[in-house]
């Protein structure tokens, strides 16, 4: 193994893992000397009944200060402002954040409001403008891709100034994050497959990257062991509890992994292409994860091969001559594509063009490609990509992704 | 009780002439390329009226400081942030990390991901500095320097860079 001449890696968050795990919460507030959370959530978790679920577990022996269920699906400054009011309201002094990005991010945002004594988040956006720890903060994930339960990033917007803050701080990973089947069983299939892809496709970026680090390794390794052998399965048979239980340690291994290594051109494509035509970003990654292994294949050609072994187990793996390696890794993530596709009855997209908005018009007319090409020279997930694109790379990208062809290795700038 | 001696960091003075120079330099290669290669004022042209960076080691300096002026022309605008107002703030943690990038030991996307650089500011106002400062690192140095600075080094025509090389050196070292 190439050891880097230096990394930083650091996650401090307690992975609380099982079918029955939401029961831990009261003890876990206790440790953490709360005895009053607000639970912060959404509709759609608390329609699918998620948070009685969670009530259920820890009833008798907690007094639930508040629940919050109207965090919107993009995070909202005035939401923050005024859930941090109403946590102060109930006289809280814990949160437990039931739901996806959204919901993680919403919970992180009053955290920093409540905690710091403030009336406005904005006044704390950047790095290093945390100086203290905060209240305490249990996350509880209900899909298994984004990895937000174990990073220390939340993004808020603000709708009326149009600005998309990031907030960076050790101090905002939650203290525990709990990983309980139940969570996941009723997700559709289709989301099912777009965040499990969006998992996967951070822990391979985190491994091939150029923050690459034994630490991430060895958790990126692990998640991608357990999405290729649970992924597809639990698309198929939503209601397997073991499936379920695996995707979601899988998506907090490869957050783990990403939120020290960072992530490359797939997510800023991905990024991009999220902001021009409003496509969820787990479709992103799944069509794109392909294109970032093909373009970067030159620069780290016996890094990707090592993705096999995880992939395709050892026979596979001591079966196929090296040079072949990379060549099976991305007809693998190709074929899961497709598999997806399969198991989901077709709402799985494997590429652009099939990808389709909730009237049921295409989501990324290809008269939109340069717009998301120009967007993507403005993300700075592009610096750890190993590879160098430009406006060019990026339009030549996006137009193979979204015709579903293989990139023409000729045409990639070495 | 006991009295210990209060320790100083060592200053270590040649390196940080030697980083000083290395920024006094590229900010005045900056000024010339936006002049002299079509990118390169592209890039400026796409940031916002009066844009300022500064590029700077933590925690008192050096730095340099690089702007657009009132008619939209880059500047390199010395050592001093202080009255000037900056828009990006780019700040390497440390001397050690300046001196690995500016002998070129590490490029500026290999110091990003070690995190060696804080970027205070806009993130695509960083990209479009990044990506200035790899082409003028292109124009300053010998390609087989140069292609351990940036990830790909350019497929440029070589009269073009020559000439464009040239003209760079010669607005960096004299003002011209």
């Amino acid at each position: 193994m190439d050891l880097p001449g230096y990394y930083e890696y650091y996650c401090g968050v307690k992975i609380i893992a099982g079918h029955d795990a939401l029961e831990r919460i009261p003890v876990i507030l206790q440790d953490l000397h709360a005895c009053r959370p607000m639970i912060v959530t959404d509709k759609g978790v608390a329609g699918a009944g998620l948070v009685d679920i969670v009530l259920g577990a820890v009833k008798d022996q907690l007094t639930i200060g508040a629940v919050a269920d109207d965090v919107p699906p993009d995070s909202d400054l005035r939401v923050v402002n005024r859930l941090a009011a109403l946590y102060r309201e109930q006289d809280c002094d814990a949160l437990i954040a039931v739901g996806g990005g959204s919901v993680m991010d919403t919970a992180k945002g009053i955290n920093i409001v409540v905690s710091e004594g403030a009336d406005d988040l904005m006044k704390f956006s950047g790095a290093g403008a945390l100086k203290r720890p905060l209240k305490p903060l249990v996350a509880v994930p209900t899909t298994a891709g984004t990895g937000s339960e174990v990073t220390l990033v939340a993004v808020v917007k603000d709708h009326e100034r149009h600005l998309k803050m990031a907030f960076v701080s050790y101090f905002l990973l939650p203290d525990v994050s709990i990983l309980d089947s139940r969570m996941t069983l009723s997700l559709p299939a289709a989301i099912t497959a777009a965040t499990g892809m969006d998992a996967l496709t951070h822990a391979i970026e985190a491994y091939y990257g150029l923050s690459k680090n034994p630490l991430s390794d060895a958790t990126a390794l692990a998640a991608i062991r357990l999405i290729s052998r649970n992924l597809v399965e639990v698309t198929r048979n939503p209601s397997d509890r073991e499936a379920r239980l695996a995707m979601a340690n899988a998506a907090a291994l490869a957050g783990m992994a990403f939120s020290n290594s960072m992530v490359g051109m797939v997510h800023t494509l991905g990024h991009a292409t999220g902001s021009v035509c409003g496509v969820p970003h787990g479709v992103c990654m799944a069509i794109l994860l392909p294109y970032g292994l093909e373009y970067n294949r030159h620069k780290r050609e016996a890094i990707m091969g090592e993705l096999l072994f995880p992939m395709g187990g050892s026979d596979v793996f001591a079966g196929t001559h090296k040079e072949q390696r990379t060549d099976r890794v991305i007809a693998y993530v190709r074929q899961m594509n497709q598999d997806l596709h399969d198991a989901s009855g077709g709402r799985h997209a494997r590429f652009f063009k099939e990808v389709l908005d909730r009237e049921g018009k295409p989501a990324v007319p290809r008269g939109r490609l340069p717009d998301i090409a120009r967007t993507a020279l403005g993300d700075g997930s592009i610096f750890y990509n190993p590879e160098d694109l430009d406006y060019d790379d990026f339009l030549m990208v996006l137009e193979a992704a979204w015709e579903g062809v293989a990139l023409d290795s000729g045409r990639i700038r070495k | 009780m006991n009295h210990y001696k209060e320790m100083q960091p060592g200053s270590k003075p040649i390196k940080r002439a030697y980083v000083a120079l290395m920024l006094w330099f590229v900010g005045r290669a900056i000024e010339a390329a936006a002049r002299v290669d079509g990118v390169v004022k592209a890039e400026f042209d796409g940031l916002s009226p009066g844009f300022t960076f500064s590029l700077g080691v933590m925690p008192q300096g050096p730095t340099m400081i690089v702007g657009k002026d009132d008619q939209g022309l880059v500047r390199y605008r010395g050592w001093d942030p202080e009255g000037q107002k900056i828009d990006l703030k780019m700040k390497i943690k440390n001397l050690e990390g300046a001196i690995l990038m500016f002998t070129f030991q590490e490029s500026t996307a290999l110091a990003t991901a070690r995190n060696r650089l804080i970027v205070d500011g806009e993130v695509p106002a960083a990209c479009a500095i990044v990506r200035v400062l790899d082409i003028v690192e292109v124009y300053l140095l010998p390609k087989l320097i140069a292609k351990l600075a940036v990830k790909r080094y350019p497929d440029w025509f070589f009269g073009e860079k020559i000439r464009n090389r040239i003209r760079i050196y010669a607005g960096a070292v004299f003002g011209l």
